[in-house]
């Protein structure tokens, strides 16, 4: 029941956030937006038929009026008809998302994973050739973009310059081969860019957590190298570690799939965002920045109750 | 041997450890040799920089590892040699044989478990016992270091302690497995005053109660006073005196034990002019003088003893020694140059 | 009473100079970073490419449709030509003038506001100030990145620097951050004390007292932020926000997606190599700022 409690709290106070973040898009995009009257009617038109359109589209109202109807259709979950194609936003939304996610899922564990192997392999052998080695790999692959590696992978394993083996484009999946092959070439590019960042942060934190003065106490006392890294040093770790993943999350979703998707002609959340800036697609937009704010959100929250379940220094209230 | 020395419980000899710097190997303990003999209380005592903390630490092979190593010498407990021990062996030592607690309290203990965790893991790592019995004998242990209502004490975690407590705590641990050797790195330093008092009076109890040697590590000469039976004086990576403290406080036989004492403010008959002060300053270890390290700050210091360094001449029953070509109070028949 | 020895003498010194200041120390370890050393150079290097660039002194052809299309590198074409037949080597030195311009601009300018913001928030730690500081960081923070500037294009009717508006605006917040907290650990520190003692208005003991005092923060994030803008250049070209006028890196690189399809590789390459070069010197040089700075941070010790 605490946890509710804590939860609701936490919720309520990200309130003045979400409307921030859907006031500042408000202002900004539609507000400020590209005006479409001109777009929808033909040329030559007349006072009346300006007048008709703008009242259609809203624009005549004040301002507090039209960010009020922002602020329902989020209530709501209804963002209304895609201006582009018509399709409603929310059957867009429930299309792309699980696209998404099969999509950077497995190059975000997998980056996050190798990242913490890696570091784990430089820490302990801190200051040696390996160590000087893996740092060395990880501010090249921080220095590479992320562009750059997306058109290179594409040309080195689905062109026929290179191996010509995986699909250049497209999502067309139907059974977990298909997956295997539309997923690997993005998952690869995802890691090869994440994997210098990963390192380098689990690395500090790592080396960090082994300098403290308990892992010394504890190796006093003649706890063996196993416990002392489970029990000493990973465990106080988690909090940095925690906190980096689960911030990157609302990152990685919308606008890491971003580039991916729209280079790889893949159907997700990241596409058709990409697809909407381009087009002046004012209710994909909205819907869009709404939900990076709402999953901010919980992700502040998740992150709050992981915290409490791992360092008992923080307190629930 | 003599049988004085067969019935020491440590034996350090030769011991040099060095540390990797910038400026190429530094030495920061140069070849010193001392015995604790089992029940005895002794404290290391001098300023910061003079190797009484790494000696601590090479006692326990703690010493770390990328900068600093022991380079020669031998650390003799129990017949095995410390310094040459595969390092599972020495970690199955430490914390069972020879135990060792340090400066800090505030940041000594995992904040993120339990006092009650960090004790039974102590104990479990050494002694096949069950979960229940490590719980009851870490609850009996902190009673014994002076805590009150530890079975609810156990529980918490270490920011719900106070400073003295997490020492004592720390103590408790460290006396868990009935150590034989107690290394106490500054036990005292990080605490106020009263507390201080507290912690050292419940060393002393618990060294009698649990029949073990005690190396007290410090630069307080006033807590050497009121706890050790004997001193070892460190001065730049040496030992220049060692003896009891008593023959310590009254005679002391190295000049630079006498500028310490001198150097204490206490109350006087008469009023002084300044403080006394031992001129000068310890010399930089990457440039250290022919002779004997103290000799430019020494006011009986004399031609011979900027030639070649004084050694260290220890007593028969290696009790006492000391390291000068010119020692104040010398009284007749003491000396022998160690092997 | 402390009988303790500490009426005697300070600890050893060094053979080498004693550098006392945070600074003094800093140069002397970073003249001795082999790699930060070398990143230093080759940034050297770029940046008076760019200076004559912007003085007009090379790279001024960078528009001109000169040679033939997709000419491959020759004596007169030393990157070879795009599929319009521009030269790829005048374009690939303009950008670097491009680049050093995004970088610099909004390296300077979000620190700057960065410093100012976070000074503020610190300073103010607890009362309504930090707090709107704290709420407008966390806003931005949350509006995916790429959205936020497309936001700003459309709001600013597809200004040109429109691009640097919204890189500032979203930049910021990490130096803000960290200014933030080190502000409120300097607040407690007796010197600030003392100022006040004397009367020292609250606006000069920011500025003029603790702001001083986050230089080493300010200055390592300038370099993080530098890297980061000319990175999410790239990108943005790719979008089509990004540069407008002129050339850069990234825009070439964008170009190049159609010309790799038929097995060009020239453009794609040239840009690539140089963009990775630059900002890869420049994160060796970062790395070394970072450890002379402060010992606590990234790079292997």
């Amino acid at each position: 029941m605490e946890v509710l409690q804590f939860a609701v709290r936490k919720l309520i106070g990200g309130i003045p956030l979400v409307l921030g973040v859907t006031l500042i898009s408000f202002v900004l995009m539609v507000y400020y937006g590209p005006d479409k009257t001109f777009e929808l009617l033909g040329k030559n038109p007349t006072a009346e038929e300006i007048a008709e359109i703008r009242s259609e589209l809203g624009y005549d109202r004040p301002f507090f009026v039209r960010y009020g109807e922002f602020l329902k259709e989020l209530v709501t979950m209804d963002f209304g008809l895609s201006d582009s194609t018509g399709e409603p936003v929310n059957h867009m939304l429930g299309r792309t998302i699980p696209i998404s996610l099969a999509l950077v899922a497995p190059g975000f564990i997998l980056g996050n994973l190798l990242g913490v192997l890696l570091a784990l392999v430089a820490a302990y052998n801190r200051s040696g050739w390996i160590d000087k080695a893996i740092m060395g790999f990880a501010v090249i692959g921080m220095s590479v973009s992320f562009l750059i590696v997306i058109i290179a992978f594409q040309i080195i394993f689905s062109s026929s310059y290179g191996l010509d083996f995986f699909p250049v484009r497209g999502w067309n999946v139907h059974s977990m081969g298909d997956y295997v092959m539309y997923v690997t070439v993005p998952t690869l590019a995802s890691v090869f860019v994440a994997l210098g960042y990963n390192t380098r942060f689990y690395r500090a934190v790592l080396v960090e957590e082994m300098t403290r003065d308990h892992v010394r106490t504890a190796r006093a006392f003649g706890i063996s190298p196993v416990k002392l890294f489970y029990k000493h040093i990973l465990k106080n770790a988690l909090i940095p570690i925690i906190t980096r993943v689960m911030f990157s999350i609302p990152l990685v979703v919308v606008s890491g799939s971003l580039l991916i998707e729209s280079y790889f002609g893949i159907p997700g959340v990241g596409k058709i965002t990409f697809d909407a800036i381009t087009s002046g697609d004012q209710p994909v937009l909205k819907a869009v920045v709404s939900l990076t704010a709402v999953l901010f959100v919980i992700t502040l929250l998740l992150t709050d109750i992981l915290y409490r379940a791992v360092d008992p220094r923080v307190s629930l209230n | 041997m003599t049988d004085e020395v067969a019935k020491a419980l440590l034996s350090v000899r030769n011991l040099v450890v060095e540390f990797d710097t910038r400026y190429g190997p530094v030495r920061a303990v140069d070849d010193i040799s001392f015995d604790i003999f089992p029940n005895e209380t002794v404290g290391i005592v001098g300023e910061s920089g003079c190797g009484k903390t790494v000696t601590g630490l090479s006692l326990l092979r703690l010493v770390p590892s990328p900068p600093g190593r022991i380079v020669q010498g031998s650390i003799i407990l129990n017949g095995s040699d410390l310094a040459q021990l595969p390092e599972k062996d020495m970690a199955r030592l430490r914390g069972d044989e020879i135990s060792m607690i340090f400066q800090e309290p505030m940041t000594a203990l995992n904040p993120v478990l339990s006092v009650g965790e960090q004790m039974t893991d102590v104990l479990r790592q050494h002694r096949s016992i069950t979960k229940r019995a490590a719980r009851d004998a870490a609850i009996d242990m902190l009673l014994k270091v002076g805590i009150s209502v530890p079975e609810k004490r156990i529980d918490e975690y270490p920011h719900e302690l106070s400073g003295g407590m997490r020492q004592r705590v720390m103590i408790a641990m460290a006396l868990s497995c009935n150590p034989k050797l107690l290394v106490a790195d500054e036990p005292t330093t990080a605490l106020d005053v009263t507390t201080q008092a507290q912690v050292l009076e419940q060393i002393v109890m618990l060294q009698e109660e649990f029949h073990m040697a005690v190396i007290l590590i410090t630069h307080d000469l006033g807590v050497i006073a009121e706890t050790c039976q004997r001193a070892i004086v460190m001065y730049c990576g040496n030992i220049v005196e060692a003896g009891t403290t008593a023959d310590l406080f009254e005679r002391p036989r190295h000049p630079y034990t006498k500028g310490l004492l001198e150097s204490i403010p206490r109350l006087r008959d008469e009023r002084i002019p300044e403080l006394p002060v031992i001129p000068g300053m310890v010399p930089d270890l990457m440039s250290l003088p022919a002779g004997c390290r103290f000799a430019d700050r020494c006011q009986y210091v004399q031609a011979d003893c900027r030639q070649t360094p004084p050694r260290l001449k220890v007593s028969d029953d290696t009790r006492s020694g000391v390291a000068c070509y010119h020692p104040l109070n010398q009284e007749p028949g003491l000396v022998r140059t160690p092997a | 009473m402390s009988t303790s020895t500490s009426a005697i003498a300070s600890p050893a010194s060094l053979p080498e100079e004693r550098h006392e200041s945070i600074w003094g120390k800093a140069i002397y370890k970073l003249r001795r970073d082999r790699a930060g050393m070398v990143g230093f150079a080759i940034v050297t290097a770029y940046f008076i490419a760019a200076l004559g660039v912007w003085l007009g002194i090379w790279g001024t052809h960078w528009s001109d449709v000169e040679g033939p299309k997709w000419s491959p590198m020759t004596s007169e074409f030393w990157f070879g030509t795009n599929i319009i037949g521009q030269d790829i080597f005048q374009r690939a030195i303009y950008s670097t003038k491009t680049a050093f311009e995004i970088g610099l601009v909004v390296a300077v300018l979000s620190t700057l506001t960065g410093a100012v913001m976070g000074a503020l928030a610190g300073f103010f730690s607890g009362t309504w100030i930090d707090e709107i500081i704290l709420w407008i960081k966390g806003v931005l923070d949350s509006i995916p990145f790429y959205l936020f500037v497309a936001a700003v294009a459309f709001a600013l009717q597809d200004n040109p620097y429109a691009m640097h508006v919204a890189m500032v605006s979203t930049f910021w917040t990490t130096t803000g951050r960290l200014v933030r907290g080190e502000v409120i650990k300097l607040r407690n520190f007796e010197f600030v004390e003392a100022a006040r003692a004397i009367g020292v208005p609250q606006i000069v003991i920011i500025f003029r007292h603790i702001l001083p005092n986050t230089f080493h923060i300010l200055l390592v994030q300038a370099t993080i932020v530098f890297v980061a803008a000319i990175k999410s250049e790239v990108i943005l070209s790719f979008l089509g926000l990004g540069v407008q006028d002129g050339v850069s890196w990234g825009l070439m690189i964008s170009e190049s997606t159609l010309e790799v399809l038929a097995g060009y590789f020239n453009n794609f390459i040239w840009a690539s190599v140089l963009l990775f070069g630059l900002v890869m010197a420049f994160n060796m040089f970062s790395d070394a700022l970072q450890d002379a700075l402060d010992p606590k941070k990234v790079a292997a010790p």
